[in-house]
């Protein structure tokens, strides 16, 4: 098993620093940051969990062959449904799911539904119910059609730059 | 099946300083960016007010359900659809406290593309939902 490369310390040890100054400049609301922090943590660690068993899942269950013909370059039609189907059922904040992603983007998922999948969370069937509720049934059927679409653009666009770039790196070489 | 569970719990723990650092931000912006900021955007006209309400979902954090919350405090403030359309969708597709995380694992340039087709899409899918409903009524 290849060596674990761990990720964004740098990232972490900006947010430590803005912590430690806030703690100096802004004790009190730094700590209820803090705290506040530690609450959101707690929580999420069910969708931890749930990402980490579907993570294990897909490596179990489809090889990086399959990932690639489902979700590669030649996926067609059907990858693009079950990205939108996962999209639209996952739960819990996108940062969770880079993981997932990261892993099956090293087994030949394409960028393009990367984007897709993460556009696609944007509709939250548990809070459909709400948005029918302030803006109307047409409303809410309406953007939930129209984030689809762009959800499914938004994949066409990634794929087509990272195609024109390697058909140009291809030329060039 | 261990084997593969034991895979995906490296890959997971791998991504931990990345995921603290988030979660840590959003506890921050929690605590700084309040609704009443947020309110404070709006009232500039429908086609101003759907950027506002663009950025404003892109610094708020928090579960979906909050921005419903939030957006109808806005809503009965007079703030118009087309911003809180834009406002929701913003809300759980762009983050600006995200884009380091997401440059780390993704990459800098797909990251940028993300983004800025995000920005745009969300801009016209709020746009493209108000006039749908215009039509429709």
């Amino acid at each position: 098993m290849k060596q674990m490369k761990l990720k964004g310390v740098k990232f972490l040890i900006v947010v430590i620093i803005v912590y430690i100054l806030l703690l100096i400049f802004d004790n009190q609301n730094s700590l209820v940051a803090l705290q506040k922090s530690g609450m959101i943590f707690l929580k999420l660690i069910p969708i931890f969990i749930l990402i980490i068993g579907l993570t294990a899942l897909i490596n179990y269950l489809l090889k990086p062959k399959q990932i690639m013909k489902y979700f590669g370059k030649d996926s067609g039609a059907k990858g693009l449904f079950y990205t939108l189907l996962g999209g639209v059922i996952s739960h819990g904040p996108m940062y969770a799911w880079y993981g997932m992603l990261e892993d099956m983007r090293s087994s030949g998922l394409r960028d393009g539904l990367i984007a897709t999948f993460l556009y696609a969370r944007a509709v939250k069937l548990p809070l459909l119910p709400f948005m029918v509720d302030m803006f109307g049934v047409v409303f809410t059927i309406s953007m939930t059609f129209y984030t689809l679409i762009f959800a499914i653009i938004q994949g066409k666009i990634i794929d087509s730059i990272n195609s024109f770039r390697e058909n140009s790196t291809t030329t060039k070489s | 099946m261990k084997l593969a569970l034991k895979k995906a719990f490296l890959s997971f723990i791998s991504m931990m300083p990345m995921l603290i650092g988030v979660v840590g931000l959003v506890g921050l912006m929690q605590i700084y960016i309040t609704p009443d900021m947020l309110s404070s955007f709006f009232g500039y006209g429908d086609i101003l007010d759907v950027f506002a309400g663009t950025f404003a979902g892109a610094i708020s954090v928090g579960q979906g359900m909050i921005s419903y919350i939030v957006a109808e405090g806005l809503m009965q403030q007079g703030v118009s659809i087309y911003a809180l359309s834009a406002f929701i969708l913003s809300w759980v597709t762009l983050g600006f406290i995200q884009i380091p995380a997401e440059a780390s694992v993704f990459g800098g340039r797909f990251t940028l593309y993300r983004n800025i087709l995000t920005l745009i899409s969300t801009i016209l899918v709020a746009y493209l939902s108000v006039i749908t409903v215009k039509l429709f009524s």
